[in-house]
């Protein structure tokens, strides 16, 4: 029962964060546009109807008093129409939609992490009826009176009747569960439901959905659904078993079959398809109900995407990565090398070619658009645009490009960082300015993405004012950030230095940036998932940081080596150029540690024998191998005894209980086991030269 | 191989004792598997124990106490292990075709555990289990029980897994 829960509440969560999503989305197109189509007016109308629905199936009040709250002023617009509403009115419904959909995303963040939701909504919501009356004139008080009373005619003969005149021969009786709650909103849910196979019925009490006192009736007499057929009946029967709280169902037949008295009868049938245009409240519950037809429509549209949990994936994707290493484990195992086998290397070639494709597409299902990432700095620009009365575009490229789930997830918050940055710092802070420099009176921000091969490359690009070195040197020296005299920084060490910690550039610490955590976590987030962050900037003309980051974490190109008896893996991307060289090759610093030339530089060699401390490795330089590697910033030789080949390998975290021993600051980051079933070591090449850093410098 | 058939028989017994755990647990008795480090005999409660495996290939790594041998792969799970003679600051022992490692899983974490062999899986009374003097008491076990003049320490798992940097 508790799994069932659980599993509701995921689905809800998820549902309800992708609808406030595509709201958003929608709010800043809309208001882009300065109006709401009648489209958008639909499309709010039905995401906050659902939320109100499924909220209130879960008993979240707080979300679905303001779901509901919304759904009542887009009724009204609906009804009227965007055109009544008056500029200052639109941009006023603009900002109050935009604290609304951030309420309700507070509210779900509230239900996801199991905290109390917020019951003291009263002035929130008042905000809500305040501009809706402001726009209605009172009309709208009107209209809710008139509503309840409308609802009540309606309900008032089927208490008399034991069986209600629905004009259909066959009805399907339903009690739900006693004090299931909401049985309106249950009732409504297996109407809607039903509707998506298309089969015509009509059902009872017809107000379900918008009186909520109609699940008072349905507790005392039960739902009533009509159909055609008993076939129908039954095969209507096949979906209550599987719906929930119903206690108990039967079919009757319904004693007379007189025209139906009611007039919202036959315009409840949803095959009912003429469109309604007179604006009388007894309309707008058919107008109602088809919308909620449509949405059914757009809902199977979407059956063909399934949402599945991660960690299902997670264990897919390690499941197949073992499949890849144990097929070659089989058929490149010793005890067949000698032998002639023809048909089974020809099996094994198919294998071989079904397991490529196996783990292509299972990789494939990890991957996501980035759009969902580029849409939030939609918001943020607007946001910000607003508060620092700055006018900037945002131009999105390439958001359709797709990375690794678990990558999405950690650039989100790098790139709100750099968007934030651009607008705080980079865009100039009036147009005048951007006259006087000769550019439009519009500031720029353009998100991109693309991919090359195994990278994703992400860049945001601001047409701002771009970086002062001399000011980012001055500022630095004054934080005491710098590590050697100031005329010898290159222009790409000053700005690197943008991401040293402890460097903030603004003096003023406002609400969007510069709290003093700044670029050096976002570099930091950009390294976690093996990617680089690099900038470019010219004073006068904008700056550009652009991120590289690995396509996924889960598969590695790797290079195997050797120390002694033990196996490690180097990850390719890691590697420039790998060489043999002399004892006389190697010159020694004041501090007696060993460097390199390579190119025209020389480089530090950590010896990875004696930095793990291994005895049966190669102690002369002669006799092993230097492989110069690079992780952002840092370039160095390691020396190792030989290299082994090139593999594609299955990253796997070491298990929990080493962390206790601090393990992946020694250089690790995981290990992957071998075709014969032997375990390599993953290194980190940042994470040695920092460990080799700590134990020799 | 006897050693390999004895592990392999006490593998078939925990198994068994998987299937009928209900009925042993109804009983105020426990079972504990017996195995020997450096001449003394520990019991650790089956319900840890998932096998017993020997001759396994262990993936030394770098920068870690000595105790912690490295990791294994055991059908493509990685599991660390560690060596009872050294965690308990006893001299370390070259690995002999006796030597095991116990597979247990504590806490939701799996770990390994190198002993110098196992001996038994014991039926233990619960009420005859006393508790170890304070100023005997090692880090890993703080109770005992005696059978048949054999001194049998109970090891507590989850001391294993906690840190002790």
């Amino acid at each position: 029962m508790d799994n069932a829960t659980d599993s509701l509440l995921e689905t809800y969560l998820f549902e309800t964060g992708t609808l406030l999503e595509q709201l958003d989305e929608l709010l800043i197109d809309a208001e882009q546009n300065g109006d709401f189509t009648e489209d958008n007016v639909n499309e709010i109308f039905r995401s906050m109807h659902t939320i109100k629905g499924s909220s209130a199936m879960l008993e979240f009040n707080s979300l679905m008093e303001i779901a509901h709250h919304i759904e009542d002023l887009f009724f009204y617009i609906r009804e009227n129409g965007m055109d009544t509403l008056s500029s200052d009115h639109k941009s006023e419904l603009f900002n109050l939609m935009f604290s609304s959909v951030d309420k309700l995303r507070e509210e779900v963040g509230k239900v996801e992490n199991s905290e109390p939701l917020d019951t003291n909504i009263d002035s929130f919501i008042q905000n809500i009826n305040d501009f809706l009356n402001k726009i209605s004139n009172n009309e709208s008080d009107a209209a809710a009176n008139d509503a309840p009373s409308a609802a009540g005619e309606s309900a008032a003969p089927g208490i008399d009747a034991l069986i209600p005149d629905m004009g259909s021969p066959y009805l399907l009786h339903i009690y739900f569960d006693e004090d299931c709650g909401m049985e309106n909103l249950r009732a409504f849910m297996l109407v809607t439901s039903l509707r998506e196979t298309e089969m015509p019925f009509t059902f009872y009490p017809e107000d379900i959905e918008t009186n909520s006192s109609s699940s008072e009736y349905i507790t005392e007499n039960g739902f009533y659904l009509g159909f055609d057929s008993q076939a129908e009946a039954e095969q209507a029967v096949d979906y209550l078993s599987s719906a929930g709280n119903v206690r108990a169902f039967e079919i009757v037949q319904a004693p007379s079959k007189e025209e139906p008295k009611e007039p919202e009868t036959p315009s409840a049938e949803p095959e009912t398809k003429q469109e309604s245009s007179k604006p009388a409240a007894s309309d707008k519950k058919p107008a109602e109900k088809k919308q909620q037809s449509a949405g059914g429509a757009a809902h199977a549209a979407k059956q063909s995407l399934i949402s599945v949990n991660q960690s299902k994936l997670d264990s897919l994707m390690a499941i197949v990565g073992e499949i890849v290493i144990t097929e070659s484990m089989v058929t490149s195992s010793p005890e067949l090398q000698d032998i002639k086998l023809d048909s089974f290397l020809k099996s094994a070639r198919q294998l071989r070619k079904l397991t490529d494709d196996l783990q292509d597409i299972s990789m494939s299902l990890r991957m996501v658009p980035v759009a969902s990432v580029f849409q939030k700095m939609n918001r943020i620009v607007r946001d910000m645009s607003k508060t620092l009365n700055k006018d900037v575009r945002l131009t999105i490229i390439g958001e359709h490009t797709e990375v690794d789930k678990s990558i999405v997830d950690s650039i989100g918050d790098p790139i709100m960082h750099i968007v934030r940055n651009a607008m705080d710092h980079g865009i100039e802070a009036t147009s005048e300015e951007r006259v006087a420099a000769g550019k439009k009176p519009q500031g720029e921000i353009i998100l991109a993405a693309e991919h090359t091969g195994s990278e994703v490359i992400i860049s945001v690009t601001d047409d701002g004012g771009g970086v002062d070195p001399d000011a980012v040197l001055a500022k630095a020296a004054a934080n005491g950030i710098l590590t050697k005299p100031e005329e010898e920084y290159s222009k790409k060490e000053i700005l690197s230095l943008l991401m040293a910690p402890g460097f903030s550039t603004n003096t003023e610490v406002t609400e969007y940036s510069g709290r003093g955590v700044g670029m050096d976590v976002v570099k930091r987030n950009v390294e976690n998932v093996g990617g680089v962050i690099s900038i470019t900037s010219e004073k006068g003309q904008g700056s550009c940081f652009t991120l590289k980051i690995p396509l996924t974490l889960a598969i590695v190109d790797g290079m195997e080596i050797s120390v002694g008896n033990a196996v490690f893996t180097i990850p390719i991307a890691n590697i420039r150029q790998s060489f043999k060289a002399k004892e006389t090759d190697v010159v020694l610093d004041a501090a007696g540690n060993e460097m390199i030339r390579c190119m025209d530089d020389y480089y530090p060699i950590i010896r990875l024998h004696e930095l793990y401390s291994m005895d049966d490795a190669y102690t002369q330089i002669d006799d092993g191998i230097l492989i110069w590697v690079e992780a952002s910033d840092k370039s160095y030789c390691m020396f190792v005894d030989e290299l082994i080949g090139e593999q594609q390998v299955v990253v796997k975290p070491l298990p929990s209980y080493l962390n206790n021993f601090n393990i992946k600051n020694s250089g690790i980051s995981g290990c992957t086991i071998l075709g014969d079933g032997n375990i390599s070591i993953i290194l980190d090449v940042a994470s040695v030269y920092y460990t080799a850093q700590n134990t020799f410098f | 191989m006897p050693e390999a058939m004895e592990h392999e028989a006490l593998n078939q017994a925990l198994d068994a004792e998987k299937d009928s755990e209900g009925v042993v647990e109804a009983r105020n008795v426990a079972r504990f598997l017996t195995f020997l480090s450096d001449g003394l005999y520990f019991g650790v409660n089956t319900r840890n124990v998932i096998e017993i495996i020997n001759n396994h290939q262990i993936r030394t790594l770098p920068m870690v106490p000595d105790y912690v041998r490295g990791i294994i792969n055991l059908r493509g799970q990685v599991i660390p292990i560690i060596d009872m003679r050294l965690r308990m600051g006893k001299p370390f022992q070259e690995y002999t075709p006796k030597t095991c490692i116990v597979i247990l899983e504590i806490d939701s974490n799996t770990i390994g555990i190198v002993v110098d062999s196992v001996a038994q899986v014991l039926d233990i009374d619960l009420d005859r289990i006393t508790p170890i003097p304070t100023e005997n008491r090692q880090e890993l076990t703080n109770s005992m029980i005696s059978i048949d003049g054999t001194v049998i320490l109970l090891l507590e798992c989850e001391a294993i897994v906690e840190n002790q940097m």
